[in-house]
C-alpha cells in the first residue's frame, strides 16, 4: 500500500511538472531597443533599465569579493537599475565547480546578466555557454574562463606584466639606493596568477637599474595564514641579512607583516607586496610594511557592473574596439585579450593601473 | 487501512511528507521550479552523486562505508584525461578509467574483507591517496577537448529532454531495487550488515559479498567520474572534492542505519529527491551558499536522530496500543 502511495506521489509530481508551462515567457529580457552604437563612438549608459543581474564571485566571506560587490552596488545605484543585484556564491571551502549550479539556476530564472569570477577553470564553460545560448550577457572579472567559451568579455584588473615592475620598484624604494637582499613569499607553487607576476618581476630584475637587488628564494605559504607565518619566520632564520619579504598575495603579506611585528623584527625586515588596505593599515603605520600595492576590487566590481549593464541593455556590443564610458572611472575600450593567445577570440577590458599605498594615503583608502 | 497507517509512521512516511512539503513550497515560491528543464537540471546537476548513492546504500546497509568514492571519481576521470592527452584512442582511455575504478575498489575490498581492516580506515586512506594520485596525474591543469560526441552525451539531452546520465540513473535505480529489495543477494547484504558472524556461520560467503560490493562501488564511482568529465567538458585533480559526504548524507537521510542492517532504497530514493529539490529550490530562491550548506547539515543531524526518535515514538505508541487492544498479539509486532 505504501509503495502505491509513493508511486502515486511520483506520478503526481511528474504530471505537475508536465502541466507546467514549458517556459514562462512573461518576463521579457531586455531586448536591444536600439541598434548598438557604430564603432568609434563612446557608448554611454541609459540609466533606469530594469535588468536582473547576478554578481558571482569565487566564494563567500572573502573581503576582496565583498569590496567588488560594494563597487557593483555603487554602479547599480548610479544606473538606477530598479532590480536588486543578486550576490550569489558558493560557501567558502567548497569545490570550484560549485559555481555551476548557481549559473544553471540563474539561467533557469532567465536573468539578464551574469558576472563571474571564475573558480573552476574550463569546467564552467558548458554552463556559461548554456547561459549565452539563453541570451544572457556573460562577463567575467578577476579570473576569466581560460577557453573563453561562453564568455563575452573579461574585465582584467591590471596588466600582469605591470605587476612585475610595480613589485621591483617597491623593493627598490624600500631597500634604498644601496639595494639589498629579499625573498618572495607567494601563494601556492601552482598559483597561476602569482607565478606569472613573480616571473614578470624576475624579468624586471635583470635590468641593470635593479642590479643591486638580490632575490634569495621563493617560498610558498599556500594562502594560509598559519603556513605563511611559518614560512616568513623560517626565511628570517635562514637569511640573517635579508631585509625584505615580498608577498604577492593578500594572505601572505598580512601574515608576514604580523609575524615581523609580533617578533619585533620590523626594524630589520620589511614586508611589501600585494595587500588589502584594510588589513595592512596598522602595519603601514608602525613601519612594518612601508609600502604595498593592489588594484581596487571596489573599482573592479564597479567597472564590471557598468560593462555588463551596457551589454545587457543592448547599447554596447561586445566586439573588439568597442568603447564605452564607465561612470566616474571614465572611458574604456574592449580589446583582444593578449594573455590568452592560443584561444579563439577572447576579449578583455583592462582596468589598470595599480594603486600604491603608503603612510600618506592609507587612511584615505580605508575610509573613503 | 491500519497497516498503511503503520507504514506512514515509518521514516519513509516522514520523508514522503517532507518531500511533498518541499515540492509544494518550491512550486508556490518560484514559477521556474516546475519547468521541465528545471526538473531535468535538478537531477543533472547532481547526477553523478546520486548514481553513487545507490551503491553506497548497499555498502552502508552491509555495515561498511566507502569514503573514497569522490576520489575514485576524480582519479578515473584524470586517468582517462591523462591518457587521452598522451594521444591514446579515446575508447581505450574510457576503459582505463573504468579499470581504475575496478582496481581501487578491489584494493579497498581486499583490505576490508581479507586483511580485515576497518573500511573507515581503508577508504579514508583511499580518499586521500586516490585524490593525491589524481593531482599527480594532471597537476594543477585542466584537461579537456574530449571528442565532441562525449561532451554532447554529457551536456545535451538524448531522449526528449532527458540526458543520457539521467536515463542511466533510472535504469540503475531499478536494477538496485530488484537486487536489494527482492533478490536473495540483497538479503545477504542485509544479513551481513546485521551480524556478519551469524551470516558467516549460516553459510554466507561474507568476504565475497563485501569484495563484490567494494569492486562495484569503485566501478560505479569511476563511471560517475567519466559522466562528470563529459558533463563538465574537462577534468581537474580537484574535481568532485567533498562529494563523498553529500553521498553519505543522502544515504543516511534515507533511513539507512550507519551501523548497517537496516534501511531501504525507497527511503534513499525519497532522500535523494528531498535533497535535490531542496537544493534546487534554495538555488532558485537565491539562498546564499553558506545557508544552503547549513540546511543540508541540519538535515543530516535530523537523519541520524530522526529514525531513532521515530522508533522510540513508535515503540511507545505500540506499547500503549497493544495494551489497549489485546495482550496476546505482542509477537506479531516484533
Amino acid at each position: 500500500m505504501f509503495k502505491k502511495l509513493m508511486i502515486l506521489a511520483v506520478v503526481f509530481t511528474l504530471v505537475l511538472s508536465a502541466c507546467a508551462p514549458a517556459a514562462t515567457a512573461t518576463e521579457a529580457p531586455a531586448q536591444p531597443t536600439e541598434l548598438a552604437a557604430p564603432s568609434g563612438e563612446v557608448v554611454k549608459a541609459t540609466p533606469g533599465n530594469a535588468l536582473n543581474m547576478v554578481f558571482l564571485p569565487k566564494f563567500l566571506g572573502n573581503a576582496v569579493f565583498d569590496q567588488a560587490h560594494e563597487g557593483a552596488l555603487e554602479a547599480a545605484a548610479e544606473l538606477q537599475n530598479p532590480t536588486e543585484l543578486q550576490f550569489l556564491a558558493p560557501a567558502s571551502g567548497g569545490a570550484g565547480a560549485d559555481q555551476i549550479p548557481i549559473i544553471t539556476n540563474a539561467t533557469t530564472q532567465g536573468v539578464d546578466a551574469i558576472m563571474l569570477s571564475n573558480n573552476a577553470g574550463d569546467q564552467v564553460a558548458p554552463a556559461a555557454q548554456a547561459a549565452r545560448d539563453a541570451g544572457i550577457t556573460f562577463v567575467t572579472w578577476d579570473s576569466p574562463i581560460p577557453s573563453a567559451e561562453g564568455e563575452q568579455v573579461f574585465v582584467a584588473q591590471v596588466d600582469f606584466a605591470e605587476t612585475g615592475t610595480v613589485m621591483a620598484d617597491m623593493a627598490r624604494n624600500i631597500l634604498g639606493e644601496d639595494g639589498g637582499k629579499f625573498a618572495v613569499l607567494s601563494a601556492g607553487p601552482d598559483s597561476a596568477n602569482q607565478n606569472a607576476w613573480i616571473a614578470a618581476m624576475q624579468e624586471v630584475l635583470q635590468d641593470p637599474a635593479y642590479s643591486n637587488l638580490e632575490l634569495l628564494e621563493i617560498v610558498y605559504g599556500n594562502d594560509e595564514t598559519e603556513k605563511s607565518t611559518q614560512e616568513a619566520l623560517a626565511l628570517v632564520d635562514k637569511y640573517p641579512d635579508m631585509e625584505l619579504i615580498m608577498a604577492p598575495t593578500t594572505v601572505g603579506i598580512a601574515a608576514a607583516a604580523k609575524a615581523m611585528q609580533d617578533e619585533g623584527l620590523c626594524d630589520k625586515v620589511k614586508v611589501s607586496g600585494l595587500g588589502l588596505p584594510a588589513e595592512m593599515v596598522s602595519f603601514v603605520k608602525n613601519g612594518c610594511s612601508p609600502e604595498f600595492a593592489l588594484w581596487s576590487f571596489y573599482d573592479l566590481g564597479y567597472l564590471t557592473y557598468y560593462l555588463s549593464y551596457l551589454i545587457a541593455s543592448g547599447d554596447l556590443e561586445a566586439v573588439d574596439g568597442a568603447q564605452f564610458e564607465a561612470g566616474r572611472m571614465g572611458e574604456y575600450t574592449i580589446t583582444k585579450d593578449p594573455t590568452r593567445p592560443d584561444v579563439d577570440g577572447p576579449l578583455r577590458v583592462l582596468m589598470g593601473p595599480f594603486s600604491q599605498y603608503n603612510a600618506d594615503n592609507i587612511d584615505a583608502a580605508v575610509n573613503p | 487501512m491500519l497497516r498503511r497507517f503503520e507504514r506512514l509512521k515509518s521514516w519513509e512516511g516522514v520523508l514522503l511528507v517532507v518531500l511533498i512539503g518541499i515540492v509544494i513550497f518550491n512550486s508556490s515560491m518560484t514559477p521556474h521550479y516546475l519547468q521541465i528543464q528545471n526538473q531535468v537540471n535538478l537531477f543533472q546537476l547532481n547526477i553523478e552523486k546520486i548514481i553513487i548513492v545507490l551503491i553506497m546504500a548497499f555498502i552502508i546497509i552491509n555495515a561498511e562505508i566507502d569514503l573514497s568514492v569522490a576520489s575514485v571519481m576524480a582519479l578515473a576521470g584524470c586517468v582517462m584525461a591523462y591518457l587521452f592527452e598522451k594521444g591514446l584512442p579515446f575508447g581505450l582511455c574510457l576503459f582505463a578509467g573504468l579499470l581504475t575504478g575496478v582496481l581501487t575498489g578491489a584494493f579497498n575490498g581486499f583490505m576490508v574483507s581479507y586483511v580485515r581492516l576497518t573500511s573507515l580506515v581503508v577508504t579514508l586512506s583511499g580518499l586521500i591517496g586516490y585524490r593525491g594520485l589524481a593531482h599527480v596525474l594532471l597537476e594543477n591543469r585542466s584537461v579537456g577537448n574530449f571528442p565532441e560526441w562525449f561532451d554532447r552525451l554529457g551536456q545535451q539531452p538524448l531522449v526528449g529532454p532527458f540526458p543520457l546520465a539521467l536515463i542511466i540513473f533510472f535504469v540503475l535505480l531499478i536494477i538496485a531495487l530488484i537486487i536489494l529489495q527482492w533478490s536473495g543477494a540483497g538479503r545477504y547484504v542485509f544479513v551481513i550488515g546485521n551480524n556478519s558472524e551469524v551470516a558467516r556461520y549460516s553459510g554466507v560467503n561474507v568476504r565475497r559479498v563485501k569484495m563484490i560490493l567494494f569492486i562495484v562501488s569503485g566501478l560505479v564511482s569511476a563511471f560517475a567520474g567519466l559522466l562528470l568529465a563529459a558533463r563538465l567538458g574537462s577534468m581537474r585533480g580537484d574535481t568532485a572534492i567533498g562529494t563523498e559526504l553529500e553521498v553519505i548524507t543522502m544515504v543516511l537521510l534515507g533511513g539507512v542505519s550507519i551501523f548497517g542492517g537496516t534501511g531501504s532504497l525507497y527511503g534513499v530514493l525519497l532522500s535523494i529527491l528531498i535533497i535535490l529539490n531542496l537544493r534546487n529550490g534554495m538555488g532558485l530562491l537565491n539562498v546564499p551558499g553558506e545557508n544552503q550548506t547549513g540546511v543540508i547539515g541540519a538535515l543530516l543531524i535530523l537523519s541520524v536522530l530522526g529514525p531513532n526518535i521515530g522508533r522510540g515514538v513508535r515503540e511507545a505508541w505500540n506499547r500503549r496500543h497493544v495494551q489497549h487492544i489485546r495482550v496476546g498479539e505482542e509477537e506479531k509486532g516484533g
